[in-house]
């Protein structure tokens, strides 16, 4: 209990009181400390009078409460607010003891007791000497609202407090006597009854700082002053008539304005009631909590009618209650993790994955949403394996685990993955050394001269279709997106892209300078002078047009399944980004060596499905390579055939399909592992990757974001390849930071493993004398590697809805913890 | 407006929210079983569904308590209850006052027995929730009230129950409406208590007025003073002067004396005897609270 505010009420009310108090808080342990103190006081009763016993008995009964430190909120903060007087927000009166008329002497006195250093008053000069001048005072300008106007009040303003202006010697010749001026109050002397004020703006308090200091006009005097003269003159002024005129007073908010002014809280309002002391309120009693706690049964109810609706079969009714459950309650957990599983067994594979996500974001040990999780992750994981998009899957895996890090089935498929992805390097060495060695027995330069020429009409053609296809690839990529700035970046990438389609070799060199900034290896790599002839441009160009021709196969059917699983890889790799980045942090590059491997892994695992595709087409695309070589030779622009090629890949990949481009991919792959062998057999190795990589649609820098742009690819490869070849070649220099921040490179914890499985696989390659040979077999290999047949059907499975989940596993997914009961759907009021 | 219509809300009790004839005289008309009021007559968590401790406690009420003492006591309930409400809905005090004379002015005119006291409360935190610009949702209302009856039970279910609740408060709001003649906007005290705290702090010295909870106190007692019918038969200056009156004698505070007194300035109508007739009433509602709860 508050005991001086007690003695105070005390001092008022006088012995009763106390006795009293003392009859009704018998019990209350706080009064009891201080009650002995206050007894030693004595108080003579002043004021009494009948109903006072009332009050004093109110007062009695409600100490505890009137007198508990906590029962005072307001903080002791009176800050007046620079525009209150302009604005007006509630009405100002002016004071009340104008109309309470109380004699000259008291309100006097009461002036000398609360008149503070610091306060603002007005006066009005009536004398001026060579020291200052005095003003007499008419009113208080801040801090305090009297009527001191007829109370001869005198106050001194040195001539040291005036803020001299420079020029003048003599501040004084500033002000005439009948100036009115504001001033702060600098001293006091309530002795003496002397003040002074003062015109700098540091004599005045804080809270008052906005004030001016000075010569002040008439019209400028506070409004209490104003209105208080207003009653001054005329009788019939009442404080209820003024409090009317008052603008301030028909402000619909005023209450809540002086509410807060007065410090008193509107949302746990005081009471004196026993019943309604905040302490009885509980927050789940409060409205928005058993909102949010109906909301939550409601839309459980809908996910158990729709869980009973997928039991039954009925999995469109069933989706429309998971909607509806959603509706009322987003991110219900249950909901989420039911919808997630009814998308899983209809194949949504990736619709699966982000409701489970979602539902694990919310609610991060919900025990279903886990398990649903890591099964649909290894489904997925299998059927990008299948697709050979081991990185993904891998990265799927990875996830997994780290969910559940001894689920069996995720731990079988990572090793399996892993051995694969060794393998498939291996195969590829093989293959690229293979391919080489076939370059070497080409056909005669005429007609592979003949045969570009031809090709490249064909692509021409094709290019006009393919803008239109372009961009409604681009727009589809845009549906799903989770990730604003990756869609919006790849979107404005592919604007670009087609801006520069036609235009000048120079123009879109500009453009590829900014689209790829970020790699000034690759830049560097632009600028040097590939020559036309070199085995190294020869096989780049080679994979290239092996690439196109392949686009004849499988390309039309890709059609929009393939967009979907664009998007799907897309999501995917939004989904994982962080959590592959953080794994990559360990490992460091190692100058162009570690890049070279990186970008080489990449292409060995990441391009599983292009790699088939291009080994379909291998055949042809031998022959076209070798047309390449022909026209390269025989004069055309390195530079030519290479912006037309670029262009020429860039359309026949989005008209004709992405088996195209998953051999310019899988080729870009492999020119970043020339990159690298160029590292080591520098001038060979830089002339061919970079001739290759001219030709190839400059694949790996703008390339990608050509295909990107457009097709589903796109996705594919602006995350895949692009961070990754990227940041390799980035990374070695700038050491990688970006592609960190880039976040997409969820590659990275790919390209981790990726690198530990190729690193074997590299050095070996490195200890073999030509690097060269061995690349260009293992291309041939890997072409040879499957029959074509094959190669169809596999690239044709890629749109398909995948396989439905495991019957045992359905079974647990539909089963879940939730009952089932019928119930008509809710509808939020 | 209309006042047929209003007629015949005040004869015959319109719609379903109105009990039955037959019920009217007997003495549950407000502990009666809950449900009375929602419309279907389903049995359980009607917005009447005071079985609970304010029901209980005014069945228990000796029989030679008259009607007038138990109706204050149920209005006192009642009032209690919107209040409650408000704080849970997050209704500011101004909103909650017109809810209160909403519902004191409607029984002011109509019988405790012909309507269901609760349900015209709920209806009137609705209401109110319009008339002062603070919109409620019916669902929050419903919910609040429904857990204040049931006490810590779960939230309604969206089914019948929860639709026949949420029609008889939609339907009880027009009745009101009709019943009061479509005047449901009031000058409340508040506005006239913070604008004299404001001149009263000017004649206090400022240290001592930060020391001293004055406005908090004021405050409080201006809520309180709804759970009786004090707000309609006194004027609106008249409580605000009434309550800071009560404060400021609360802890003692000394104002400066002049030729008059500072209440008789702020307000050139109020007597010492008007003051005194407002904390009287005002504190009665105090000890009614020992009595009702």
């Amino acid at each position: 209990m508050d005991r001086d505010l007690l003695r105070q009420c005390l001092t008022h009310h006088g012995e009763s009181l106390f006795n009293t108090l003392q009859c009704e808080q018998t019990e209350n342990p706080d009064f009891q400390a201080v009650a002995s103190d206050l007894a030693k006081a004595t108080y003579e009763r002043r004021g009494a009078g009948e109903g006072c016993s009332l009050v004093e008995q109110f007062i009695a009964r409600k100490a505890d409460i009137l007198f508990c430190p906590t029962w005072r909120t307001a903080v002791p903060r009176e800050d007046e607010l620079e525009d209150e007087e302009a604005t007006e927000p509630y009405a100002i009166m002016p004071p009340a003891e104008l109309f309470m008329e109380v004699p000259f002497e008291e309100r006097r006195a009461m002036l000398y007791r609360d008149l503070e250093r610091g306060d603002a008053v007005v006066g009005r000069i009536n004398n001026i000497r060579e020291y200052g001048f005095f003003l007499t005072l008419l009113c208080a300008a801040g801090g305090l609202r009297r009527d001191i106007e007829d109370l001869e009040l005198s106050a001194l303003c040195h001539i040291k407090e005036i803020p001299s202006t420079g020029s003048h010697d003599d501040p004084l010749s500033y002000y005439q006597i009948g100036d009115l001026i504001r001033g702060g109050v600098k001293d006091l002397d309530r002795y003496q009854e002397k003040i002074t004020v003062s015109l700098l703006p540091a004599s005045l308090c804080p809270r008052l700082a906005h004030i001016k200091l000075g010569v002040v006009a008439r019209e400028e005097l506070p409004k209490h002053y104003s209105r208080g003269l207003r009653v001054a003159n005329d009788t019939r002024e009442t404080y209820e008539r003024i409090l009317r005129g008052c603008h301030g007073y028909h402000n619909p908010s005023v209450v809540e304005y002086l509410l807060g002014r007065a410090g008193v809280s509107d949302d746990r309002p005081p009471s004196l009631m026993r019943g309604l002391q905040s302490k009885h309120f509980h927050e789940e009693d409060f409205a928005t909590v058993i909102r949010k706690k109906q909301s939550a049964s409601w839309a459980l109810k809908c996910v158990r009618s729709g869980v009973d609706h997928f039991k039954h079969g009925r999995h469109v009714e069933a989706m429309n209650e998971y909607n509806k459950a959603l509706e009322i309650d987003t991110n219900n957990v249950e909901a989420l993790v039911a919808r997630g599983a009814l998308y899983a067994n209809k194949g949504g594979m990736m619709k699966a994955i982000s409701d489970f996500e979602l539902g694990l974001e919310t609610c991060p040990d919900h025990r279903n949403a886990k398990k649903y999780l890591c099964q649909t992750l290894v489904e997925r994981g299998k059927q990008l394996q299948e697709q050979e998009k081991f990185v993904t899957a891998e990265g799927l895996y990875r996830r997994a685990l780290s969910l559940d890090d001894s689920y069996p089935e995720a731990q079988a498929a990572l090793r399996r993955i892993t051995d694969t992805i060794q393998k498939s390097i291996r195969l590829r060495e093989e293959a690229t050394a293979k391919e080489t060695e076939k370059a070497k027995s080409g056909k005669t330069s005429a007609q592979k001269l003949r045969k570009i020429l031809k090709d490249e009409k064909r692509m021409k053609k094709k290019r006009k279709r393919s803008s239109s296809s372009s961009s409604s690839s681009s727009s589809s990529s845009e549906r799903p997106s989770l990730s604003p700035t990756s869609t919006t970046s790849s979107r404005r990438r592919s604007k670009k892209r087609r801006r520069k389609r036609g235009g000048s070799e120079r123009g879109s060199q500009r453009r590829r300078r900014r689209s790829s900034k970020r790699s000034e290896e690759e830049e560097e790599e632009e600028e040097y002078p590939a020559p036309p002839n070199t085995s190294a441009s020869f096989l780049y160009r080679q994979g290239f047009l092996g690439s196109g021709a392949g686009r004849g196969e499988g390309g039309e059917e890709g059609g929009e399944e393939e967009e979907e699983v664009v998007v799907d890889d897309r999501r995917i790799s939004q989904l994982y980004s962080l959590s592959a980045a953080s794994e990559d942090e360990g490992s460091e590059p190692r100058g162009g060596d570690g890049e070279g491997r990186r970008g080489r892994s990449f292409s060995s695992h990441g391009k599983g499905g292009r790699r088939r595709s291009r080994r379909g087409s291998s055949s042809e695309s031998s022959a076209a390579r070798e047309q390449g070589k022909a026209r390269r030779r025989s004069g055309e622009g390195r530079r030519r055939s290479r912006g037309r090629s670029r262009e020429e890949g860039r359309s026949s990949e989005e008209g004709r399909g992405r088996s195209r481009e998953e051999g310019r991919r899988r080729s870009r792959g492999r020119s970043s592992e020339e990159g690298r062998s160029r590292g080591r057999s520098r001038e060979e190795g830089r002339r061919r990757s970079r001739g290759r990589s001219s030709e190839e649609g400059r694949s790996s820098e703008e390339g990608r974001s050509s295909e990107e742009g457009r097709g589903r690819s796109r996705e594919e490869g602006r995350r895949r390849s692009r961070g990754r070849s990227r940041e390799e070649g980035r990374s070695s220099e700038e050491g990688r930071g970006r592609s960190r921040e880039e976040g997409r490179s969820r590659g990275r914890s790919r390209e981790d493993g990726r690198r530990r499985s190729t690193d074997e696989g590299r050095r070996r390659r490195k200890a073999s004398p030509s690097s060269v040979e061995s690349q260009r077999s293992r291309k041939s290999t890997v072409a040879a590697e499957r029959p074509p047949a094959c190669r169809r059907s596999s690239s044709g499975s890629l749109g398909q809805p995948a396989p439905p989940l495991a019957p045992p596993r359905r079974t647990s997914l539909d089963g879940g913890r939730l009952g089932h009961s019928q119930g008509h759907i809710p509808y939020i009021p | 407006m209309e006042d047929p219509s209003s007629r015949t809300a005040h004869d015959g009790p319109p719609g379903q929210v109105a009990r039955g004839g037959s019920k009217s005289g007997g003495p549950a008309a407000h502990g009666g079983p809950p449900g009375q009021a929602a419309r279907g007559g389903s049995n359980s968590g009607g917005p009447a569904a005071h079985g609970g401790p304010p029901g209980q406690a005014a069945r228990g009420g000796s029989d030679s308590e008259t009607d007038v003492t138990r109706e204050i006591k149920t209005h006192f309930r009642v009032c209690r209850f919107i209040m409650e409400s408000g704080v849970k809905l997050g209704m500011r005090s101004v909103p909650v006052a017109t809810a209160c004379e909403l519902y004191h002015r409607f029984f002011e005119c109509v019988s405790l027995r012909v309507y269901e006291p609760y349900l015209v409360a709920m209806s009137c935190v609705y209401l109110a929730g319009k008339v002062e610009e603070q919109h409620l949702r019916t669902r929050d209302i419903i919910n609040v009230s429904h857990r204040y009856f049931h006490n810590a039970s779960a939230p309604l279910e969206c089914d019948r129950e929860f639709w026949e609740l949420r029609d008889s408060v939609v339907q009880c709001e027009l009745l009101i409406l009709r019943q009061l003649d479509f005047h449901v906007s009031f000058r409340h005290p508040h506005k006239y208590l913070l604008h004299y705290l404001m001149s009263v702090k000017a004649l206090v010295n400022r240290h001592a007025w930060t020391r001293t909870p004055v406005a908090e106190t004021a405050w409080a007692l201006l809520r309180d003073c709804y759970h009786g019918v004090m707000c309609i038969h006194h004027a609106p200056q008249h409580i605000a002067i009434a309550t800071l009156y009560l404060a400021l004698n609360s802890y003692g505070v000394e104002m400066p004396v002049g030729e008059r007194e500072w209440w008789q300035v702020l307000c050139e109508d109020v007597t010492k005897e008007d003051i005194n007739a407002v904390i009287s009433d005002l504190l009665q509602l105090y000890d009614m609270e020992a009595k009702c709860v």
